[in-house]
């Protein structure tokens, strides 16, 4: 569904305070009362954080634009410049109204550049900006760094960390399964294989003696073979590279599934629906890691 | 290809989607505004996003000569306006090429022969594999010969199902008849009887608002509650259906089904689990303890002419096809009372009719007072009882009617409503009624539709209500279009010492 912003409300501040983010957010809200003939309402789900590094942040932005109606949620980006010179936060302030039935429904986004030695505890300036009795999810732009501070502290406060592991140089498997337990950890290339993980449910019990070749993009491949080892309890040969998915069952290279294709809104949008962690992921990626059979 | 009995490790954790089995959609009186308007644009929705069978087919069989391209045509059109999602020629194509269509004489066996002989030709076309959902839009006195025709023809192959539109009857010995032709031939649980309110999000959130918080159940009863009001108010007339109407009045049209409806989810026990037989078997208990404390505890209204967003309308007799000297009633207010534990004394005020303002359906709870508020009589003067209101329609959603201090020097306290918007915090739109209620009859789910029992207890009710209507006669009109009905309807909650909700 499209609805138009009716309005958006900024202000931009340095060397900012959580205190005096609280204050502007306070007051925008009450700029933004009455605007569009009713009082304004503001209505959350959840707090939705994310971690974007700046060469992700247009591409961070656009998925943005295509959820918040989708999602009301406070969101608070993150944008780490841990090489600046400088040790500060400083902070762009948006409030974000929908018209819902006549009335605006808004929502607040809280960039935060975080320079210098401030991108170091991230987690500090989250627990503070999020809404009480909410759940927080992350999503994480970009290959993290594992054994870094940030990555552990954003997975200690979040209820549910969203990757997508085919933004990643290395598919370093075997180090996100080690979040596993922490919080639920979901991947945006998993969903990607979504249609033809239906799809192959389909030729069930003779798939489980055919020869299986799976060719596509790394990530997404690398993960439908860890799927079908783990499923299949047997080894599956390795991936050919291609553009895109596709299986060969026995001689017969099999027809994509019909999938309505989805914006990058639309892939985070349906994780951002779901809330337990997923097993049948966990064990496709241990078996993506070679850590299980 | 998928083998049904080994367990298929490739589908877990995958979301099974409730995809019915294939069948065919006969429907009966598909020349009718219900098929263009409803029907089928809900049709439209369940392929737009994937929900129908795989193998599907819908015959629409009526009374009037049409061929199936025609129909199709017609269908069309009607997707094109009515439909929620935008028009995609593919999906279109897809559905339109399972639609056939009949004309039908109701009462004609050689012709029922000729359409079971057209089920047999798409079941072969579609693969079908015999499985019928036969959906009356027809009056009461075309149900009965249809159902002993569908028997008579019943083969052993596939299911058949049997989606019965209101109005089910037009009293309660019509109802248990209708209910026994039905019953000699299908067992209850291929009998889906809709009341299409019960498909709605906001009703069904009603059943979540109750039963998944903890804050409300405990408060929910004659202890904290004063009283229910319930409105269901429609600003249009009666659209050209005036030999409907005539017959029916606003208690057959609304009182006996919808409206009956809200009056039980709103005071139902919890129900066991979320099954067919538990939730109706709660909402039969309430039905059967409803009773009205005498005729002066009903109040019933005509329309005369009026006002409706600034454009004058005729007065309900002066309407085409209406009797000039109808007693039809156009409004109905009654107050109910519960006689159970849990609402003993607690009175239910309803209140629906045509011609009304404005289009609103809504739940209103309204709570007693604080016992002894500690502030000068002059700083409270503004504050009112909390309100709890469930909008069912339109803009579904619920708010709460709290008191709160005025900001400034001193105390004073006025009334605020915390709005809560359905749409506003889940964005998905909203299916329509018939959608989920259709899609629930192909899976077999009865849970969101009317048992016998419970259309029984409706009718013991409506009869008991207008058995007094014989011997008297009010004089019609007794309120203008576009206001909120008689004034012996304020007068029925005065008498009490309260007053209906300003809406």
């Amino acid at each position: 569904m499209t609805v138009s912003t009716t309005l958006t409300q900024d202000w931009h501040g340095e060397d900012v305070s959580i205190a005096e983010i609280e204050a502007e957010l306070a007051r925008l809200r009450a700029e933004s009362t009455g605007v569009g003939g009713g009082p304004q309402q503001r209505t959350s789900v959840m707090t939705h954080v994310a971690w974007v590094p700046p060469e992700w942040l247009d591409a961070a932005e656009r998925t943005l634009a295509g959820l918040a109606e989708r999602h009301p949620s406070r969101t608070v980006l993150l944008i780490p410049r841990p090489d600046d010179e400088l040790d500060r936060v400083d902070a762009d302030l948006t409030m974000r109204c929908y018209p819902v039935a006549g009335q605006p429904v808004c929502g607040e986004v809280i960039e935060l550049h975080l320079l210098g030695d401030r991108s170091l505890a991230p987690a500090s300036l989250v627990l503070p900006l999020a809404i009480s009795d909410l759940p927080v999810f992350v999503r994480w732009r970009g290959e993290p760094d594992f054994r870094g501070t940030q990555w552990r502290q954003l997975v200690d406060v979040a209820d549910r960390v969203i990757v997508d592991s085919s933004e990643w140089g290395d598919l370093a498997y075997a180090e996100l399964a080690q979040s596993f337990g922490d919080s639920a950890i979901s991947d945006i290339a998993w969903a990607r294989t979504e249609p033809w993980r239906r799809e192959l449910a389909r030729y069930w019990p003779g798939i489980r003696e055919q020869e299986i070749r799976i060719r596509g993009p790394r990530a997404e491949a690398a993960l439908l073979h860890g799927w079908l080892n783990a499923r299949l309890e047997r080894a599956i040969r390795p991936v050919e590279p291609a553009g895109e998915l596709g299986v060969r069952l026995g001689s017969d290279d099999l027809r994509p599934p019909r999938a309505t294709a989805l914006t990058p809104s639309d892939l985070l949008s349906a994780e951002l629906d779901s809330f337990a962690s997923d097993p049948i992921y966990e064990q496709a990626v241990l078996a993506a890691a070679g850590l299980v059979a | 290809m998928t083998s049904v009995a080994e367990h298929n490790p490739l589908l877990d954790g995958l979301e099974i989607r409730r995809r019915p089995a294939p069948c065919v959609l006969v429907i009966f009186g598909a020349s009718g505004d219900l098929t263009r308007r409803k029907l089928m644009p809900a049709l439209y929705a369940l392929a737009y996003r994937g929900l129908l069978p795989e193998h599907f087919a819908v015959v629409g069989a009526a009374r009037s000569e049409e061929t199936d391209d025609e129909f199709r045509e017609r269908m069309k059109e009607g997707v094109q306006k009515y439909a929620r999602d935008e028009f995609r020629q593919d999906i279109w194509d897809e559905l339109a090429a399972g639609m056939r269509y009949f004309t039908l004489d109701f009462s004609d066996a050689q012709a029922e022969d000729e359409l079971a002989a057209l089920l047999a030709e798409v079941d072969a076309e579609r693969g079908t594999q015999g499985n019928r959902l036969y959906y009356f839009a027809v009056p009461p006195s075309a149900i009965g010969p249809l159902v002993n025709e569908i028997a008579a023809r019943r083969s052993g192959d596939g299911w058949v199902r049997l989606i019965i539109e209101k109005p089910f009857g037009h009293d309660l010995e019509s109802a248990r008849e209708l209910n026994t032709q039905i019953q000699e031939r299908f067992g209850e649980s291929e009998v889906f009887r809709i009341d299409h309110y019960l498909g709605k999000e906001t009703v069904q959130n009603m059943l979540a608002l109750r039963f998944a918080n903890g804050i409300f159940e405990p408060i929910w009863n004659r202890q904290f509650i004063d009283h229910v009001q319930i409105t269901v108010a429609e600003s249009v007339g009666i659209e050209g259906r005036a030999a409907f109407y005539e017959e029916a009045g606003a208690i057959r049209d609304i009182f006996q089904n919808h409206l009956l409806q809200l009056v039980a989810i709103t005071a139902m026990e919890p129900p066991i689990d979320f099954t067919a037989d538990s939730v109706r078997n709660e909402k039969v208990k309430v039905l059967k303890s409803l009773h009205t404390p005498g005729p002066k505890s009903v109040v019933r209204g005509q329309y005369g002419r009026g006002f409706i967003e600034g454009v004058e309308v005729p007065g309900y007799r002066e309407e085409e096809g209406v009797d000039p000297h109808s007693m039809t009633e156009t409004y109905v207010a009654a107050k109910l009372y519960v006689d159970n534990w849990r609402w003993a004394d607690t009175p239910f005020y309803v209140r629906m009719g045509k011609r009304l303002p404005r289009r609103e359906t809504t739940i209103a709870i309204q709570f007693k007072r604080a016992p002894h508020p500690p502030f000068e009589e002059t700083a409270a003067e503004g504050l009112r009882p909390n309100v709890l209101l469930i909008h069912v329609q339109p803009n579904e959603g619920m708010s709460l009617a709290i008191g709160a201090k005025v900001p400034g020097q001193g105390m004073r306290i006025r009334t605020v409503h915390m709005d809560f918007l359905y749409g506003s915090a889940f964005r998905e739109g909203l299916p329509e009624a018939y959608e989920r209620l259709i899609l629930d009859a192909m899976l077999g789910d009865a849970t969101l539709f009317t048992r016998a029992d419970e259309i029984e207890e409706q009718w013991a009710l409506v009869d008991a209500i207008v058995a007094p209507w014989q011997r008297d006669r009010p004089s019609f009109p007794n309120y203008p279009a576009g206001s909120w009905g008689p004034p012996s309807a304020d007068e029925l909650l005065h008498r009490d010492g309260r007053s209906w909700r300003r809406n």
